[in-house]
């Protein structure tokens, strides 16, 4: 056995992320858009069977949902900052 | 009222506590910084969060993981080496007299002196050492030949005996 | 770079988008390492409230928020690093807004954190018909733009729903006795 090879693994070892490194990354997450296409999608596909019509405008409305919920969700942030800030100002 | 079934695909949640220290790590001692580590740590999750629905196994989320960490932490460094790169001759050690193997002294030195390896080498060892990957791996996740890879971790190893040599650290400083 | 484009439904009929100022942000996108992309005009939004339920309390008080809204446009940016984007990419917002219709109503810097946000009411006599927020860190470039009618005291308590992590008021000081 290499005594550096050794070594090297040791040295190399994996370690834990950070504390919190889980919770941050969840808490950015919930300001991003998901890569909810396939839900979508399969949502899409499984209306399909009971009328393409109407399946295809199901899909429509969710998206259409999804957007604004998105669009809302990124004018509402500095809003809020901007409200709590003029808030402690007035205090 | 249609009901949609809902196919939730995999729990991101689950992938990142299962990888969280896989990806951390790769950055972490390929950049030798935490807080920079970290940073690529979280953008590498985000990422995968946007092409969740493009991961097809729990295998290719590994593969997939692994390879945006490394193309993440190249592209840091590449930001970051502003300076120019320590020389491996230049590199303050600690005192390594007397250093034993499985003394934490040794492996801090040694991750110090990867750190100054040129990137290919530097992230070539870091896949082989700590994710235990084979050349042929290492070769598809850095999209280079498998004898590159080799060349690159034989040469490494042959520079690191040879500077940890120097320091009294090796096989012949161990008798007695 | 990386891009994400949601671009707004292409199904639906597309009406002239009443966009009140340009959204040229090419300077900024050029150097972003995410981009998101929402264009909705007032047929999409009419659209998409029918399928807002009104059970929901966060899908209600969006509902009655989009009520008078006619679009809603937004270019949200993310940087890898501080010190990518400059305020010379948002002087091509900017110029359009410092416009005789465009009346700036907040602007607010927070120290601590690098960020800032900007809110500007677009104005036809006295009355309002969209806004304008440029919320900025060292790290993401938000752009926004809401044509219409749209409670932004509302808007604003949105913040703390969808995720978004309500920032706590400072402490009310106690009043002297």
């Amino acid at each position: 056995m290499d005594w550096l090879e050794d070594e090297l693994r040791r040295a190399l070892a994996r370690q834990e992320a950070p504390v919190g490194f889980a919770d941050h990354v969840m808490a950015r997450r919930a300001v991003r858009p998901s890569g909810a296409r396939r839900w979508l999608a399969a949502a899409a596909m499984v209306v399909v069977a009971a009328g393409a019509a109407g399946a295809w405008r199901q899909y429509q409305g969710y998206e259409a949902k999804r957007e604004v919920m998105l669009a809302l969700r990124l004018s509402a942030a500095p809003m809020h900052r901007v409200q709590l800030e003029v808030r402690s100002i007035s205090q | 009222m249609l009901t949609v079934a809902v196919e939730t695909g995999y729990d991101f949640g689950e992938l990142l506590r299962q990888h969280q220290a896989m990806v951390f790590s790769i950055a972490l001692h390929f950049l030798h910084d935490r807080a920079t580590a970290e940073e690529v740590a979280q953008e590498v999750f985000l990422s995968l969060h946007r092409n969740l629905d493009h991961i097809e196994s729990a295998a290719h989320a590994t593969g997939w993981l692994r390879k945006v960490t490394v193309q993440r932490a190249i592209d840091e460094g590449r930001r970051r080496s502003r300076k120019p790169q320590v020389a491996l001759e230049d590199v303050a050690e600690p005192a390594a007299a007397g250093v034993k193997p499985g003394d934490p002294l040794l492996s801090e030195l040694l991750r110090k002196l990867i750190a100054t390896l040129e990137e290919a080498p530097r992230m070539v060892m870091v896949l082989r050492y700590q994710e235990d990957l084979e050349p042929a791996e290492i070769a598809a996740a850095l999209e280079m030949p498998v004898a590159t890879v080799k060349s690159h971790l034989q040469r490494s190893l042959a520079l690191l005996r040879e500077k940890l040599a120097r320091r009294g650290v090796g096989e012949s400083g161990w008798t007695g | 770079m990386k891009t994400l484009l949601i671009a707004c439904l292409a199904a639906l009929p597309v009406l002239a988008a009443p966009q009140q100022f340009q959204l040229n942000l090419d300077a900024v996108a050029a150097k972003a390492s995410q981009h998101v992309d929402v264009s909705l005009n007032s047929a999409t939004l009419q659209f998409a409230a029918k399928f807002l339920d009104a059970d929901n309390p966060d899908e209600s008080r969006v509902r009655k928020l989009i009520e008078g809204i006619e679009g809603i446009y937004v270019r949200h940016y993310n940087f890898k690093a501080a010190g990518t984007w400059t305020q010379a990419d948002l002087e091509p917002i900017r110029a359009q807004l410092r416009g005789p219709e465009w009346s700036k109503i907040v602007g607010s810097t927070n120290a601590e954190d690098g960020g800032s946000t900007e809110v500007w009411l677009h104005l036809a006599g006295n009355k309002t018909i969209g806004v304008a927020i440029v919320a900025t860190d060292p790290k993401e470039v938000t752009v926004v733009n809401i044509a219409g009618n749209i409670d932004l005291e509302a808007l604003a308590k949105l913040g703390g729903h969808f995720g978004v992590p309500k920032v706590k008021p400072a402490d009310k000081p106690q009043k002297e006795e």
